[in-house]
């Protein structure tokens, strides 16, 4: 079959059809078509099939990305569904908000000269054909266990290591403080990334599949960590990051300068339905504002992007180094572009100006030294270069903070890093309580959702082995985390 | 020098016993011949004729340093009654009437007590059987000729006189010297001599050896040069030495102690060649003893078995089976016919009465194939015979006389051109015989009637049941799994995705099993983490020089996967129920073919369930085997002729035994009990999928494979639509069919062409099984780094067998043997490492080489030498004081890659950047462009310092040869080590179709062989070749590593090579079928320390370099490459990754995205390496080299060469394996007063030819630019003619400067091998008699004309006057010869014209340019594997269409005016250089005989004709084109 692949000597890369700019301005639709068949076809078929696949050495999960690009280029798209999902629980997810351009597209061997696979609308395509035509199924197990896990934090780590779980036949109960399941795929991303009816409909199948769902439920609040111990035969926290970063400018206490996160959530809350009396006020709404969005990640491109869709009248993004060194992918910043947003690289705000709310931020120019150690240069503010951008809404993008999960949740006992994100003995994946686990952001910082996802189906194979000795034994042989 | 003795003795008595070393590999080789005269009358001029020939095919022998101890001659004759009698007389006894007998003894030497002993045995043996002796006599020797080697080695020399007072009295024998007393003399005579070695070998004796013991014929040989014999057996010379016949035999051997008793010719015959088959031909002797029973034998039955003693070389044991079937009163024409046919199952032009003959011959007895030229006798008969191949020369002259003279050469027996009246060559599968007791020669066709004719074969065959593929009946079958138990099936039988997508797929397909590139990386079996099944611990055998291997897909009609099944009967008698037996066309069957079988077995099978409990204890499994073995037992003692093993009964409960382990068990049980001929063993397996699989169970016994499961993924695969447009019965069909061709392909390696020989064979090593477990279920195969057990074995299948555990629907594992997957196999070209070393070149960054280093090193375990550790030498010293990176890069090559593999950019690189270190780069096998042999403006050098010979000899010109300071052999090739290639058209470029005389488009295969080594002595004549035509340039060997490469390298370096590569199994490829990849070769660590123990323990390591290559990545591997002996080191894969290789791995593909291995020029501009990277990346590597150095306390690498005492083995690889023991790898040999390292300067010389003469000659004249005329007479001792003076030539002018026929040279005589090798423009030699093979090998643009002389009677076109292989390789020039060439005229001609009367099988073979015309009728298989040039032959059409290959060619009459223009013009020209009466008569009658030609063209080359084949065509298209 291989010959009908590797084509990308003579076969272009293309994307499945992007809505034009003024069409999704306005409105939160997702910008990219699905794939139609024929062009998931011929663009798996440009895969090179390498001895050595550097898109699933960059991947996460390690995904059998050449091996369903091979099956989709011959037309084997429910076997390429089944190793698609064989490693990644959410493929549809991943498909749509990875950044693919840094990870597997980014690593592809044929980048470099020809462009590379479009790997991520391939997977969608896979994944959504499969709904389509009744694959996925809900995780059923073939044969149900006494013992049960709960996890605290429906995001896509939880989620991730639900599914595993229950596939496994262990009863599962997830608690989530939100009203609804999905966490940050519900409320930090924005529709044009991810329609929520895609989360949605995931998260129906779960519950199909037998898996309890609590929502509204703040752990230390409705019931005690020790409670939940004690229901369950293991815990997994899965609680993710959302405590912004705050900076410390003249001027940072005025009004109309709000996290990313707040903004985001209000915003997606919004086309969920629901009242939001912050936004009807005006203060998260940026119709007919100057926005001003600082930081240069891929939050703050959701942010610059959320705002287009709401109206603004000028969106600003400040970065503090240059277009290259964004941390953000840089597909995002390209469609941001497209959008009309404009961007000030190598600025970095001085001072926040106004009276009681902001009304303009005064920011400084900057060079970029000399490399460090990890090749990154450090960004130096060029004396005099100081000018104003005016303002009615600040946007704070710049990263996450995990909130200190020991008090929360009240139990000392549960040891922290210094970054006071949970600490866990990596190979377990035990925290230092007996049968708690964690994973995701809540472990290691904020990051991508892939991330989450592996780290949620690794600890639930932790947790597994956990169990299994413990329901021989009568006794776990993982060692918690000191 | 008998220290030399004990030392060598004390050596291999350590190397036998803790390394690598084992006497059973050896080989040997040699020249051959017989003299007969043919009405049977004894003369003295046979004997001496004998002696003469012997003198002539010294070349043939290999010699010791100290120049007079040869590997062994002999010669077999008549007993001279009266020269016996007469020494009866002298001591006082009074001789008989009737015929004595002589034995001829080798006696222990030194030990006088054994020898004691020794005569005390012979003695009572003849006494008992009621015969008189009349004592012993010492034979008269002189031991000052021979070398002190062979002197310290010397046995007592003696004869035993025995009287046949019996046959008075016998009432048959009627008296006097009656034949049938004779015949019971004879006979009694044999069974004295076997109980005579049994009795000794009880006693524990080992120096004793009956050379012959016969009233008949007696046997002198021993271990002196050729010449020697009669200076050494002063015997020989006295008159009364009259024989009818004398076989005479020169050995070459890979071993240099001389060991007197393997000396040919043995009892029966003399053999020139290697047989193959020897490990399955011995093991089913073994089983055939327990039936065997003669009549004639009387009560004496067990005392000829076993029949070949242990110990015995290819040749002992062949002539040992020879021997016994005589005995048993065949004639000795019957039993080459039993032993040695002819291909025959595809010979449609073979008569009835033949086809019947052999067809029996296959029901009795398996073939002992493989390259044989034997010259036997059996007292009436004398023969000489050849392989079913042709592998061997043998030419033989008639005299008016009344001799016939047989051997390996023409000429070696100078006859008057007058006196002799036919001069020809034993065919494949041949025979030319002397009845003595008639009086009469026989030609083929002849004793082949006489022996059809004797008994009613034809009557018996039809006993036969042969089972026919029943079209369609596999669609018709329901699948056995689908679903989910097919899932869960596969999941327990261990297959992956990638094994169904990579492995399955193609064979479906494309009929063939899949292509991959670059090298193996990943672990051992024996080292992986993961689950491998037991195939994986089996590696596939070769061949390499000491036989050829054969091209399966052009040489099929040699090849036959018929498969007999039953009861195999005793092979001593002749009767019709050796036929009652069901016969298969193939051993491995579609599940339709298994149920038709198993119907007609009906109760003569019984089924054998090979499952095992899963929770069993530790001991399930080996338990499981013991009842499988008892099992079978029971079964054959109660009857059954069939055994069935089924591995389908299984379970969550109950898992699978791996049914290699339960076929090999139940095999090598049943032989031990002496039951296996009374049965077939018939496989129904799970596992088995891909060809590899099916090889190992068929080498292990299996008689039939049925791959069930495959076959039902088929099915799976057929039902969702995956195999395109095939229909169920055809994906299944194509299955099979690749299935068989792999077969054929892997038994071909080893240069095997029937299965039954191939059956239980074992042919392949095991590495990392547990010795315990070979000995007891694989016994006699090679495994020499112990490793997995019975329960580990039972621990892994049990872990694969529990993983699917709840569930159902993932899909397979996705696998990641063949490519790196996530989770999959450990790859030691990891991603991150690639990424690491790139960077590390690109910035010249040393640390972070170092980082890569350290990481390589910190990857699990891969290559054996990963479990080892150095041991410092002493006090580590400052880096500074040891040699610069420099003098250490200097022993670096960039390995053999050719341009065609690489682009011409990345191949330049390469050379560039070696050239400015001053370190080697290889041009691999696809010619250099000339315009690389300058300098470059800015100073690069882009020649290949080294230049490679492969088997196609792509571009191997006289300049190109002349152009580099080493000529690199290829043998063999890591990655697909016995294979040829195929580079398909579409991949022929303009470019490299200039470099290697192609025409673009038109495909080029490479052979598997060298046509011009198919033995070890041919390998020197090679290398002479090649030492003639460069008179300065090095010349290395290149080898891959398996079990017996020691003794092949000790061959090679006896054959004058300079250097020998050792080529680990992990070598790069741009194309191999993946199970070569996977299966065939074995770890370089192994060979190379093989190959140093034995040249050390044989006292040549010193005057040759080592080089070891494959997978080297890192200044650690060089370390301990040194340690383990090499002193040069090839990095190739590396040097890719250098310039930017990412092991996308499709190099087959044309699709490399870096530039690296493709010829698409879209592609090559994104190649992004440079010289300085690669420099980047030697440097680092000799400067790690230098810190390892200093941090063991060593100055210089040379310091440290082969001392593996420095490495220690730290590691024992995973806790549940039985000892994985390294010792052997570590074992040193003494070099007594010589280095571990190669201390010669300059090359190992080779002796001068003719040309010393002709140079000296024509050096002043040919300087002023003056034509030349010279003549010499020549005999065949004269080889390589016109070598040198071409190798003059073109470095004086170049090789294409000199007018045609600016020096002539006549030569009078017969010509030795390789006349006119790589002759230039301007040389024109002119034979008047005959020549050897190889005439014009490598032809550069000279002309070679071979002719009768003035005075020759012989009717020319009917007689053979040019041996084997004429023009191989040849690129441009001229050949006429007036007389028939023998097999492979023309192979891989690319250029030269040629013209010749007839000639023998595979003509035009591979060829790709020049024209070839045959005036006479050609042998067999013509023209396969013809791609391009053009043939004119002039022969009937029924035999054009028998033995015309029509693969690749198509053949019409000649329909074009510029043809016959043509094909006239060369005839003409033929009659004017040869004065040939054939051309003369074909002119005569041109009108009549121009339409009695064929033309042959190649189907590809029909659209890139100058000139069309046809007017007509032509015309029909010129009309077209006007009317448009």
């Amino acid at each position: 079959m291989s010959s009908r692949l590797l084509q990308f000597t003579s076969r272009d890369r293309q994307t499945p059809e992007k809505r034009g700019v003024d069409e999704r301005r306005g409105d939160f639709a997702e910008i990219f078509q699905d794939f139609l068949p024929q062009g998931a076809t011929e663009q798996a078929a440009r895969c090179s099939q390498c001895g050595i696949p550097y898109c699933q050495v960059h991947c996460p999960l390690g995904n059998n990305i050449p091996d369903w690009l091979m099956l989709t280029a011959s037309g084997r798209l429910e076997e390429a569904y089944g190793l698609a999902s064989a490693t990644n629980t959410f493929p549809e997810i991943c498909g749509r908000i990875c950044p693919q351009d840094r990870l597997c597209e980014g690593n592809c061997v044929i980048e470099k000269d020809f462009d590379a696979v479009t790997i991520g609308a391939v997977e969608s395509y896979i994944v959504e054909t499969a709904f389509a035509e009744g694959w996925v199924k809900p995780p059923v197990p073939r044969l149900e266990r006494e013992q049960s896990v709960g996890i605290i934090g429906g995001g896509p780590a939880g989620l991730a290591a639900a599914d595993r779980l229950r596939r496994l036949g262990y009863r599962v109960a997830v608690y989530d403080r939100h009203d609804r399941i999905g966490g940050l795929l519900i409320y930090g991303i924005p529709n044009f990334k991810l329609d929520k009816h895609v989360v949605a409909r995931r998260v129906d199948l779960l519950e199909e599949g037998g898996i309890a769902f609590h929502t509204d439920f703040e752990v230390g609040r409705q019931e005690s960590l020790e409670a939940l111990r004690a229901r369950h035969d293991a815990l997994l926290i899965a609680t993710g990051v959302y405590d912004a970063r705050h900076v410390t400018l003249p001027g940072s206490g005025l009004a109309n300068i709000v996290p990313a996160l707040e903004y985001l959530i209000a915003s997606n809350r919004k086309g969920l339905g629901d009242p939001v009396e912050a936004f009807d006020q005006g203060g998260l709404d940026a119709k007919a504002k100057h926005v001003v969005v600082i930081g240069g990640g891929d939050t703050g491109m959701d942010c610059v992007r959320t705002a287009v869709r709401q109206g603004a009248e000028r969106i600003t993004c400040l970065y503090r180094r240059d277009r290259d060194n964004m941390p953000g992918s840089q597909r995002e910043v390209g469609h941001a572009l497209e959008e009309g947003v404009h961007f000030e690289w190598l600025a970095a705000p001085e001072a926040f100006l106004g009276t009681d709310a902001v009304g303009g931020v005064r920011a400084l120019r900057m060079r970029l030294g000399a490399p460090d150690a990890e090749g990154r240069q450090a960004p130096k503010p060029i004396p005099d270069s100081a000018f104003t951008l005016p303002c009615d809404l600040a946007i704070l993008a710049l990263g996450f903070d995990a909130q200190d999960m020991s008090a929360a949740f009240e139990e000392p006992a549960l040891k922290l890093t210094r970054h006071t994100t949970v600490k866990i003995t990596e190979r377990s994946m035990m925290t230092s309580l007996d049968g708690v686990f964690a994973a995701g952001d809540i472990v290691r910082g904020a990051s991508l959702v892939v991330w989450a996802i592996k780290d949620g189906r690794d600890a639930a194979d932790s947790i597994d082995a956990y169990l299994l000795v413990k329901s021989a034994n009568g006794r776990a042989d993982v060692v918690a985390a000191e | 020098m008998s220290s030399f003795i004990k030392e060598w003795q004390a050596n291999a008595e350590l190397l036998l016993r803790h390394g690598l070393y084992d006497p059973a590999d050896e080989h040997d080789a040699c020249g051959v011949g017989l003299i007969a005269a043919i009405d049977g009358k004894p003369r003295r001029e046979v004997v001496v004729a004998g002696i003469e020939a012997l003198k002539a095919v010294w070349h043939r022998g290999a010699v010791d340093a100290d120049g007079k101890t040869g590997d062994g001659a002999g010669i077999h004759v008549e007993i001279p009654q009266g020269f016996f009698k007469e020494h009866i007389a002298r001591t006082g006894h009074v001789a008989g009437g009737g015929r004595l007998a002589v034995g001829m003894v080798f006696l222990p030497k030194t030990d006088l007590g054994a020898q004691e002993t020794c005569r005390g045995i012979v003695e009572t043996e003849i006494l008992n059987f009621g015969y008189e002796i009349y004592g012993w006599r010492q034979v008269p020797i002189d031991a000052s000729v021979i070398g002190e080697k062979a002197n310290a080695t010397r046995p007592e020399i003696e004869q035993i006189m025995i009287a046949n007072d019996d046959h008075d009295h016998d009432s048959e024998g009627g008296g006097g010297n009656g034949d049938a007393g004779d015949a019971k003399f004879e006979l009694d005579l044999y069974i004295i001599r076997r109980r005579i070695e049994r009795r000794v070998l009880e006693a524990h004796i080992n120096d004793f050896y009956i050379c012959s013991l016969s009233c008949r014929s007696i046997i002198y040989k021993g271990m002196f040069l050729a010449e020697q014999i009669d200076d050494f057996y002063p015997d020989l010379k006295d008159d009364r030495f009259e024989s009818s016949f004398a076989i005479y035999h020169q050995r070459y051997s890979t071993n240099t102690f001389p060991t007197w008793r393997l000396a040919q010719p043995f009892r029966m015959l003399a053999h020139n060649g290697e047989i193959n088959t020897i490990r399955g031909n011995i093991n089913w002797m073994k089983c055939h003893e327990p039936r065997m029973a003669s009549a004639l034998f009387r009560e004496h039955g067990e005392d000829i078995k076993p029949v070949i003693q242990s110990g015995s070389s290819d040749s002992a044991a062949l002539d040992a089976a020879f021997e016994v079937l005589v005995r048993a009163g065949r004639s000795a024409t019957l039993v080459k016919t039993l032993l040695i046919p002819e291909a025959w199952s595809k010979e449609v032009a073979m008569p009835e009465a033949h086809r019947a003959l052999y067809s029996y011959s296959n029901t009795v007895m398996e073939p002992w194939d493989g390259p044989a030229a034997i010259a036997a006798t059996d007292g009436r008969w004398v023969l000489a015979g050849m392989d079913r191949n042709g592998l061997r020369p043998l030419r033989y002259a008639v005299s008016s006389r009344g001799l016939l003279v047989v051997g390996s050469e023409t000429g070696m027996v100078p006859l008057p051109e007058t006196e002799i009246i036919e001069k020809g060559r034993v065919g494949p599968g041949r025979m030319i015989a002397v009845d003595l007791v008639e009086g009469r020669l026989y030609h083929d066709r002849e004793i082949k009637d006489m022996l059809a004719a004797d008994k009613p074969y034809r009557e018996w065959v039809r006993n036969i049941t042969e089972l026919r593929h029943q079209p369609g009946a596999d669609a018709a079958l329901e699948a056995r799994y689908e679903g989910a138990a097919l899932r869960w099936r596969q999941h327990a039988a261990g297959y992956s995705m990638e094994m169904l997508e990579m492995v399955l797929a193609p064979m479906i397909e494309d009929a063939k099993e899949g292509t991959g590139s670059m090298g193996d990386d990943t672990p051992l079996a024996v080292l992986s983490k993961g689950y491998r099944g037991l195939h994986h611990f089996f590696r596939q055998q070769f061949s390499q020089v000491t036989n050829p291997p054969i091209d399966s897909l052009r040489e099929s009609r040699v090849m036959s996967l018929n498969t007999r099944l039953g009861n195999l009967t005793n092979v001593l008698d002749e009767d019709a129920s050796q036929t009652d037996i069901l016969l298969l066309s193939s051993p491995v069957l579609t599940n339709a073919d298994f149920i038709d079988m198993r119907e007609r077995m009906g109760d003569s099978a019984a089924v054998i369930d090979c499952g095992f409990a899963a929770d069993g204890d530790e001991n399930a499994l080996r338990d499981a085997i013991a009842r499988i073995r008892r099992e079978a037992e029971d079964a054959v003692r109660g009857g059954s002729v069939h055994l069935i093993l089924d591995d389908s009964h299984i379970g969550e409960d109950r898992a699978a035994i791996p049914m290699i382990l339960a076929a090999g068990a139940v095999h090598a049980h049943l032989v031990r009990n002496g039951l296996r001929t009374y049965t077939s063993l018939n496989i129904r397996s799970a596992e088995c999928l891909d060809v590899h699989y099916i090889a190992v169970l068929i080498g292990v016994g299996a008689t039939t494979v049925n791959p069930y499961l495959a076959q039902d993924s088929i099915i799976d695969r057929h039902r969702r639509g995956l195999v395109g447009k095939l229909s169920l019965e055809e994906a299944i069909a194509r299955y099979k069919q690749a299935a068989d061709q792999g077969l054929l392909k892997i038994m071909s390696k080893i240069g095997i062409s029937v299965v039954s020989s191939y059956r239980g064979g074992y042919n392949f090593e095991a590495i990392g099984l547990s010795r315990t477990l070979v000995a007891d279920i694989f016994p006699g195969m090679p495994s020499r780094i112990s490793g997995i057990g019975l329960a580990g074995i039972q621990r892994k299948v049990l872990e694969k067998h529990g993983t699917e555990r709840g569930v159902d629907a993932e899909p397979l594992p996705i696998g990641g043997l063949y490519r790196y997957r996530a989770g999959g196999e450990t790859h030691a070209f990891a991603p991150a490492l690639i990424h690491m070393l790139q960077s590390a070149v690109g910035s010249d960054s040393y640390q972070l080489y170092r980082k890569y280093s350290q990481a390589v090193a910190d990857l699990p375990p891969v290559n054996l030498r990963d479990l080892l550790d150095f041991r410092p030498l002493g006090e580590a010293i400052p880096v500074e004081d040891v040699e610069s990176i420099t003098g250490i890069r200097r022993r670096f090559l960039s390995g053999s890659m050719s341009l065609g593999a690489l682009s011409v950019e990345a191949h330049e690189t390469l050379a560039i950047a070696m050239n400015r270190m001053g370190a080697m780069s290889c041009s691999g096998e696809g010619g250099e462009d000339a315009e690389r042999n300058q300098p470059r403006a800015n100073g690069d050098n882009a020649n290949s310092s080294v230049k490679q010979i492969a088997s196609a000899r792509f571009g191997v010109s006289a300049a190109y040869l002349n152009n580099c300071s080493e000529i690199e052999i290829k043998i063999a090739q890591g990655a697909k080590p016995g294979e040829g290639g195929q580079l398909p058209g579409s991949k022929v470029t303009a470019e490299i179709a200039a470099l290697r005389n192609a025409t673009a488009g038109v495909t080029l295969i490479s052979p598997p062989p060298h046509h011009d080594i198919y033995s070890i002595e041919d390998l020197a004549q090679l290398i002479y070749d090649l030492k003639q035509i460069n008179p300065v340039a090095r010349v290395s060997v290149k080898l891959v590593a398996q079990a017996g490469i020691g003794t092949v390298a000790a061959g090679v370096v006896k054959a004058k090579a300079d250097v020998v590569m050792i080529s680990g199994h992990s070598g790069g490829t741009g194309a191999s079928p993946l199970s070569s990849i996977k299966y065939a070769g074995a770890p370089w660590e192994m060979g190379l320390s093989e190959v140093n123990q034995v040249l050390t323990l044989n006292r040549l390591r010193h005057t040759v370099k080592l080089r070891a290559d494959g997978g080297i990545r890192t200044g650690r591997d060089i370390v301990i490459a040194a340690m383990l002996g090499a002193e040069e080191f090839g990095i190739a894969t590396t040097s890719l990754v250098a310039m930017g290789c990412i092991l996308v791995r499709q190099c087959h593909s044309n699709t490399c995205p870096v530039g690296i291995c493709t010829q698409d020029p879209k592609l090559r501009e994104k190649f992004a390496g440079t010289p300085e990277k690669v420099i980047n990346l030697f440097s680092f590597i000799a400067e790690e080299v230098r810190e390892i150095l200093a941090s063991l306390g060593a100055r210089s690498l040379l310091e440290i060469v082969g001392r593996s005492d420095l490495l220690a083995q730290v590691s024992r690889g995973s806790p549940y394996l039985d000892d994985l023991d390294l010792n052997p790898l570590l074992v040193q040999a003494d070099p007594g007063e010589y280095t571990r390292y190669c201390s010669l300067e300059g090359r190992n010389e080779v002796p001068d030819t003719l040309d010393e003469q002709i140079i000296e000659d024509v050096a002043t004249s040919l300087l002023a630019g003056e034509k030349k005329q010279l003549a010499y007479s020549i005999r065949n001792t004269h080889r390589a003619i016109g070598a040198r003076l071409s190798s003059m030539i073109t470095r004086r002018f170049g090789m294409d400067v000199l007018k045609p026929g600016h020096i002539t040279a006549r030569l009078r005589g017969s010509a030795g091998q390789s006349l006119g090798a790589f002759l230039v423009q301007g040389v024109k030699l002119e034979v008047f008699g005959d020549a050897n093979d190889y005439v014009g090998k490598g032809l550069s643009g000279g002309e070679i004309v071979v002719r009768p002389t003035v005075s020759s009677p012989l009717a020319a076109h009917k007689n053979t006057i040019i041996g084997n292989t004429v023009l191989y390789g040849a690129i441009a020039g001229r050949l006429f010869a007036a007389g028939q060439a023998g097999e492979r005229f023309c192979v891989r001609n690319s250029g030269a014209v040629a013209v010749i009367e007839g000639c023998g099988s595979n003509g035009c073979e591979y060829m790709t340019g020049g024209i070839a015309v045959i005036l006479g009728a050609v042998g067999n298989n013509f023209a396969a594997g013809m791609t391009g040039g053009m043939a004119f032959v002039h022969m009937s059409e029924t035999k054009m269409r028998q033995r015309i290959n029509q693969d690749t060619v198509v053949f019409q009459r000649i329909e074009s005016a510029h043809w016959r223009a043509l094909l006239r013009s060369l005839i003409v020209e033929h009659g004017e250089q040869t004065d040939s009466r054939r051309a003369q008569r074909l002119l005569e009658n041109w009108d009549v005989e121009q339409d009695r030609f064929w033309q042959i063209c190649p189907k590809e080359m029909i659209d890139h004709l100058e000139h069309p084949l046809s007017d007509v065509a032509l015309a029909a298209t010129q009309l077209a084109g006007t009317g448009d």
